[in-house]
């Protein structure tokens, strides 16, 4: 088991592929043999009805499934050409390598500044360290213009939008170098989802992010390659434009175009 | 409350319908019999509340409060049964220091337990834990008594006095001498309490840290936290409301005690001079002493003018409790039936 | 197993990212598993009370324990618990029947029918009363049920009294339950028609039926086990009653005005752990009851909560 630690990835490995990955439940079969390699430094969409384990795929891409008992993941997902389901890996730091927000803000009862404080802190970070890295994440998560002269303030006065944009500069602060973004702006109003949606290209020149929307538009907006899963399997994974233009199959053909979903 | 109300929990534990009944669909109905009986039965228990007040004012005449209550309560002897002079000095003294102890004892334990049942153990364990606690919870206050009175209190005071006296003896209140009348006093009224409470403080704690919606303790997770981290800095911080409610009401109940701790305490009306003292309490004061109170028309209303002092105390801190949380107080009260709550 | 990870690269990356180098994540991994075991070891401040509890009452009442226990009146200090055992069915019956009325249709009117703000002060007012000292109410009783209406101590006033006791927890656990019940039951049923107290009545009240139950019994369980209000109302009796205007003998009462005879009485020992031991019983058949009905019962209203 530990032999394989010592190698180290090929350097032109993508940061994160997914090989035969399948995820069961007791009783069905939520994932079924996929594979997709996520480049970096780019937006890739997953999109999908509801039930197609979207969700759950993201899940299974920094061990968030784990948190989820009863599921069996088979098949690997490659960080940077490591498996993160092997043994010797521990979840904790596949999470600081790979951030995630969610569907909702989910803020901390704390003020602004130990939100995005929070993983530094669980590392023992040094204190000037943390006050930079924290000014760093709330200017790249465009927040540091709106609140940054009152780090103080208690982050569940924020709006919905902002605490959003707090999630992802509490993401940004323990530096990873994926972020997955599991419907992040369906629980926003408008103008508020924008904002969030501008971030994305900017983040996407230092990391690779990963998204899972039901909102196609935003997919079209923001990723440059996409992938359709329906029913647990991968039906296309291709660059954004020829996937909404020109799709392959028939089934994504009749998603995009509303026939259902 | 604010993180409260983030997320629609599967089992909603609040007192708080999760859709509040419109007026709406009655226009239809018309009124109904339900309705008519049950408004004024609803109000039964606030009637309730107001009449206990009512009639311990009555029957106290109040003859000892006004300027002279502070009087009495810094007279710490209790005058002659016969005269004016009545002290509650060394009661509201032994109360504090049992249901005080108790209170910290039960709170630390019942943080370990309710982390335990929500974080660490699987649920088959959890669950048959929680069936045991709840049968802690039921079991009657004189059973807890007269195992203390008659089991615990020779090994109390033959072995865990002497050892802890030799040990920590150094320590304020833990040196002093032996009780004199036997084994009974604070240290084995602590002990007593404190399990009694934790059933109350380990259901109530456990709620409070089951509510933090998943969100926030997913959210924790995926920025590199664990287990514990997690509990400490996401969970505990969101249902510190729900902690410090669950600790006063647990203070309540410990305040309120009456048989268990007058089966234990000595019933000595004296300033303790070290936990192994004897003491008494305001609970359990006024349950022993009442059957001599019938001769005593004085100190009848010295004895009623505690159960109101005491009735004040347990009122104020169930209030505050159900300030601090406006919604999980619910479970305090059914928390007996927590057994049956928590598995919906 | 794991795969050829990195095979046909150079080694380039000086250390893997996904394994802790600095030894300090390994620190907070063991820190969390140790907490893991150590917190559930609190558990023995709960299992050891409970077990040496409930071995040392069995282990004092059993050896004298006899049929006449149960059925013979107590005789200075011999004889059997009857008394108390009719006396505490009588008083619990009585709390029983009061506090669920009250409670239940209490509990009705505040989850469905009553105005917001109606509702808040009732559910605040219920909690309050939970919180009264069982000793407090004890004052009050004697007061009014004794006293005032010169009635002396009666199995009355003590099965009201207990009723009073009894009565915060049916309510609190009845309209908790009926406001647990999922939203989309009572649209479901409004929306075909049906009016609020069929509603109610049909399908609240069964979907809440265990966990109600749960609460009456917790309520019996504790109101058994309440000397200090009932001693002061009901008085105490050690013949068995013939009318509810009789002071009354019970179980958790004969505990407390037996456990400290001295030693030369010690057949009053063993009265008052023969009814600790009594009240035990009841309290895990209560225990029991409601676990086998609730189990058995949820099961069937599995599918609703999911």
């Amino acid at each position: 088991m530990s032999a394989t630690l010592g190698d180290v990835p090929p350097p032109d490995a993508s940061v994160l592929t997914v090989e035969h990955l399948s995820v069961r439940a007791p009783t069905k079969t939520i994932l079924s043999d996929i594979s997709i390699e996520f480049p970096d430094k780019d937006v890739t969409g997953i999109i999908g009805p509801s039930g197609c384990g979207k969700t759950t795929l993201i899940r299974t891409l920094n061990r968030m499934i784990d948190t989820s008992p009863g599921l069996v993941v088979e098949g690997r997902v490659r960080y940077r050409g490591q498996d993160i389901y092997d043994r010797a890996v521990n979840p904790v730091l596949v999470r600081q390598r790979i951030g995630m927000v969610f569907q909702r803000p989910t803020v901390f009862p704390l003020s602004v500044f130990e939100n995005v404080a929070f993983g530094l802190r669980l590392q023992r970070a040094e204190e000037s360290t943390v006050e930079e890295v924290v000014r760093r994440s709330l200017v790249r998560a465009g927040l540091w213009n709106e609140i940054g002269n009152d780090l103080d303030q208690p982050a569940l006065e924020l709006s919905g939008g902002q605490q959003q944009r707090l999630c992802i500069a509490r993401a940004l602060a323990i530096e990873p170098r994926v972020l997955l973004f599991d419907e992040p702006t369906s629980s926003l109003d408008p103008i508020a989802a924008q904002k969030v949606e501008e971030l994305f290209a900017e983040l996407a020149r230092d990391f690779a992010v990963i998204i899972v929307t039901h909102n196609l538009t935003q997919a079209a907006r923001v990723a440059s390659r996409t992938a359709f899963l329906y029913q647990g399997r991968l039906v296309e994974f291709a660059p954004t434009e020829e996937l909404f233009e020109r799709p392959r199959e028939r089934l994504t053909q009749e998603y995009i175009t509303g026939r259902f979903g | 409350m604010g993180s409260a109300g983030v997320q629609p929990l599967p089992e909603p534990a609040g007192g708080e319908p999760a859709v509040p009944p419109s007026s709406s669909a009655s226009d239809r109905s018309g009124p109904s019999l339900w309705a008519w009986v049950g408004s004024p039965l609803a109000l039964i228990p606030l009637v309730l509340v107001a009449a206990v007040a009512t009639v311990l004012v009555v029957a106290s005449g109040l003859h000892n409060f006004g300027g002279t209550f502070w009087g009495i309560l810094y007279n710490f002897v209790p005058g002659d049964p016969g005269g004016s002079s009545w002290g509650i000095g060394a009661y509201v003294v032994g109360t504090a220091l049992t249901a005080g102890l108790a209170l910290l004892l039960a709170t630390a334990l019942s943080l370990a337990l309710s982390i335990s049942i929500v974080v660490y153990l699987p649920t088959v364990a959890s669950r048959i834990l929680a069936i045991l606690t709840n049968l802690l919870a039921g079991i009657p206050s004189v059973v807890y008594g007269i195992w203390g009175f008659v089991i615990l209190a020779p090994f109390f005071g033959l072995t865990l006095e002497p050892s802890m006296r030799d040990a920590i003896g150094w320590l304020p209140g833990f040196g002093g001498p032996a009780s004199a009348i036997g084994s009974w006093g604070i240290l084995l009224a602590v002990f007593l309490l404190t399990i009694m409470i934790i059933p109350l403080t380990t259901a109530l704690m456990r709620e409070a840290l089951r509510s933090v919606p998943h969100d926030l303790v997913e959210a924790g997770l995926a920025l590199g936290a664990t287990r514990w981290e997690v509990a400490r800095r996401v969970r505990m911080r969101s249902a510190r409301l729900g902690i410090w409610s669950a600790i006063l009401l647990g203070f309540g109940r410990a305040v309120g005690e009456s048989v268990a701790v007058a089966m234990v305490i000595g019933a000595v009306p004296r300033l303790p001079e070290s936990l192994y003292s004897p003491s008494t309490s305001l609970a359990s004061f006024i349950f022993y002493q009442l059957d001599s109170a019938f001769y005593y028309p004085d100190l009848l209303k010295f004895l009623v003018e505690v159960a109101l002092v005491l009735l004040l105390i347990s009122l104020a801190a169930n209030v505050l409790a159900q300030r601090l949380t406006r919604t999980e107080i619910a479970t305090a009260t059914t928390v007996g039936a927590a057994g049956g709550l928590e598995t919906q | 197993m794991t795969g050829p990870a990195g095979a046909g690269g150079p080694a380039l990356a000086p250390r893997n990212e996904l394994v802790d180098s600095s030894g300090r994540l390994r620190r907070r991994l063991l820190f969390d598993r140790a907490i893991g075991w150590a917190l559930p070891l609190a558990f023995v401040a709960v299992l050891f009370p409970l077990f040496d509890m409930l071995y040392w009452i069995s282990t004092r009442a059993l050896p004298t324990f006899t049929w006449a226990t149960l059925t013979e009146n107590q005789v200075g200090t011999g004889g059997g618990l009857y008394p108390m055992i009719l006396g505490t069915l009588v008083l619990i019956a009585l709390g029983t029947a009061l506090s669920t009325g009250i409670g239940l249709v209490a509990g009705f009117y505040t989850s469905e029918y009553a105005p917001a703000p109606v509702a808040r002060v009732a559910r605040i007012a219920g909690n309050l009363l939970a919180g009264v000292p069982a000793i407090v109410l004890g004052y009050f009783g004697y007061f009014l049920l004794v006293l005032y209406t010169h009635w002396g101590f009666t199995a009355l006033a003590g099965g009201i009294t207990l009723g009073i006791f009894m009565t915060p927890y049916v309510y609190r656990t009845a309209d908790v339950a009926l406001s647990n019940v999922p939203p989309s039951q009572r649209e479901a049923a409004l929306a075909m028609g049906s009016r609020r107290d069929q509603y109610l009545v049909r399908i609240a009240f069964p979907i809440a039926l265990p966990t109600i139950l749960t609460g009456i019994f917790f309520a019996m369980a504790l109101g058994l086990g309440e000397a200090a209000p009932i001693l002061f109302t009901a008085g105490f009796s050690s013949t068995p009653i013939t009318s509810l205007m009789q002071p009354t003998g019970f179980l958790s009462g004969a505990v407390w005005l037996f456990y400290d005879f001295p030693s030369t009485y010690g057949s009053f020992l063993g009265l008052a752990f023969q009814a600790a031991f009594l009240s035990v019983v009841i309290v895990l058949a209560l225990n029991v009851a409601v676990q086998l009905f609730s189990d058995r019962y949820r099961e069937r209203l599995r599918g609703l909560y999911q």
